[in-house]
């Protein structure tokens, strides 16, 4: 057999896909919950020896019947060991073995209470790792590496950080939990409220990371969607959810939908009204949809709702053409009256201004974001307005931005982008191409 | 047919290195190789030394395994089956091991 043979069999030796890494975050949270968030170290060192017995065993003799449940099992016993070898001097030793003992016990079962009793503690983690006290970049490295299994050098290069910085911010986080003291039990009242935000906010942000254009389009980066989407829908299946969780749900499960659209074979970037419809995952639409129904009941309303119904719009259209934009136009009205004036939310609005009312109405939008600061240097601001100029035929003023747009900083893709725009500036007329801004970046 | 022992070493230091996900491509990697027709067994070395059994003057004594001075350890066996050490190379040349150790290719006596 040819190794292309081979990869085509498709045999994973039975593995779930990612296992390794969500199996780490479920056994690193609930090992952190009975040793103490303190001792998160040895927590992940234990989850990181099973890994690696595994990696050692395996190979040969195969995977075990219950793969998720042998790892579980190892790790709990190399805690247990490193309790017994006298790692920390302390008099609850005895109690703590008896915990993690009776945990190894039920962890290889399918026992559905000790399955909720996992969740709540990965629940916790995440809410533990997006403590406020907890710097936003470290709040992001901290749920990634201990809820998410990803390693320091994946998430340095899904941030396009280095590895040295992402590790510091992990000291940081872990310093900041020794030193506060901060806990693993559950916020409550306007705590809770408070912690949920944060938690929502955090995972938002790794969504749209994983979400933005980039270098090469890593396949690290579709993981951090992925991964933010599998947050979200822990929180969403708690008890504490609220209607927002299930609508950050629905927008990041509508928005990922369209991720294998998104770039063409050459690994240009695709805008949103370009794209080849029948590649969008209908899976994902429908799990969108769904959230989206369960967000409506109850009477609150969040910027995530807004951002839901724009995608579920977009969703529902079943070609460019049909694409309501009133609606979408209304939508982002409601957006910024209730994020407050988010720049780049502004700025897809006014394509929608454009779309709704033509290209000059589009510009008037545009030129009061001009000024704005936050907008200084930023491309898809000028990508814009030259689209705009270049609809109304003011060839010279549209290239004049898109030059402009391409001394921004802006990835390779994108700047292909721009220089196809700006060829059309010199071609024939009448070449009414998409309107950038909706090009899949999802607003802030 | 002819069966050949292949002993595959590796340098545990590099493990640690790897990312849950990593490790879990690579264990999919060899469990790959290893449903392949001809692979007759694996076996994983466990993780110590073992003894050293010789006989001196007809008093046979044990002592612990040497320590090994490279970096490389023997970790595992495979055995495969194979008409000639030709095949049993060309079978064994794109053993996912070879990304980062050496595997020792021996025919066994029939």
């Amino acid at each position: 057999m040819s190794p292309a043979e081979l990869n085509t069999a498709n045999d994973t030796g039975g593995l779930l896909e990612h296992l390794f890494r969500h199996q780490s975050g479920r056994v690193v949270a609930h090992l952190a919950r009975v040793l103490g968030p303190s001792r998160l170290d040895l927590a992940e060192e234990s989850m990181q020896e099973a890994m690696l017995r595994a990696l050692q065993v395996w190979p040969y003799q195969g995977v075990p019947d219950n793969a998720a449940g042998w790892l579980f099992r190892v790790a709990h016993n190399a805690a247990i060991d490193a309790i017994r070898r006298g790692r920390f001097l302390e008099q609850n030793t005895g109690a703590l073995v008896a915990e993690l003992t009776r945990a190894t016990a039920n962890g290889s079962g399918d026992d559905p209470d000790f399955e909720r009793q996992l969740r709540d503690d990965e629940l916790r983690m995440i809410f533990m790792s997006c403590h406020p006290a907890i710097a936003r970049d470290s709040r992001v490295a901290l749920s990634l590496k201990t809820v998410g299994g990803f390693s320091v050098r994946e998430i340095a290069r899904a941030f396009l950080a280095d590895d040295a910085a992402i590790a510091q911010r992990l000291v940081r986080a872990k310093r900041q939990i020794r030193e506060r003291e901060l806990t693993l039990d559950m916020p409550h009242g306007a705590d809770l409220e408070q912690r949920l935000d944060s938690a929502l906010e955090t995972i938002y942000f790794i969504f749209n990371e994983g979400y933005s254009a980039h270098e090469g389009e890593d396949l690290i980066r579709q993981d951090l969607c992925f991964e933010a989407l599998r947050l979200g829908r822990l929180l969403a299946g708690s008890s504490i959810a609220t209607p927002r969780v299930q609508a950050l749900v629905a927008v990041m499960a509508l928005q990922a939908a369209r991720l294998p659209a998104r770039i063409d074979e050459a690994g240009d970037l695709i805008l949103l009204e370009d794209q080849d419809r029948a590649r969008w995952d209908q899976g994902l639409i429908a799990m969108g949809f769904h959230y989206f129904d369960v967000s409506m009941r109850g009477d609150q309303v969040s910027e995530y709702h807004a951002q839901a119904a724009i995608a579920a719009t977009h969703a529902r259209a079943e070609s460019l053409t049909t694409v309501d934009w009133p609606v979408i136009l209304e939508l982002y009205d409601q957006l910024l009256a209730i994020s407050g004036a988010s720049p780049i939310v502004a700025l897809n609005r006014a394509v929608a201004v454009a779309k709704v009312h033509g290209p000059a109405e589009g510009l008037a939008a545009i030129a009061e974001l001009s000024g704005n600061p936050q907008l200084r240097d930023y491309y898809l601001l000028l990508a814009v307005r030259g689209h705009l100029l270049l609809e109304l035929e003011r060839r010279e003023e549209a290239a004049a931005c898109l030059r402009a747009a391409l001394e921004c900083r802006c990835c390779e893709p994108e700047r292909r982008f721009l220089r196809r725009k700006l060829a059309q500036c010199a071609a024939a007329p009448s070449s009414r191409g998409s309107v950038p801004g909706l090009a899949g970046r999802a607003p802030h | 047919m002819p069966q050949y022992m292949l002993a595959l070493y590796d340098d545990p230091s590099r493990w640690p290195k790897l990312s849950p996900e990593e490790m879990q491509k690579s264990i999919e990697k060899y469990m790959a190789w290893g449903k392949r027709p001809y692979v007759v067994q694996g076996k994983r070395l466990a993780g110590d030394n073992g003894r050293v059994l010789k006989g001196a003057n007809g008093k046979p004594r044990a002592t612990d395994g040497p320590y090994s001075e490279t970096k490389e350890v023997l970790g595992g066996i495979y055995l495969i089956e194979a008409k000639d050490y030709d095949e049993a190379v060309e079978r064994t040349l794109d053993h996912p091991h070879l990304d980062h150790g050496t595997i020792e290719l021996r025919q066994l006596y029939s």
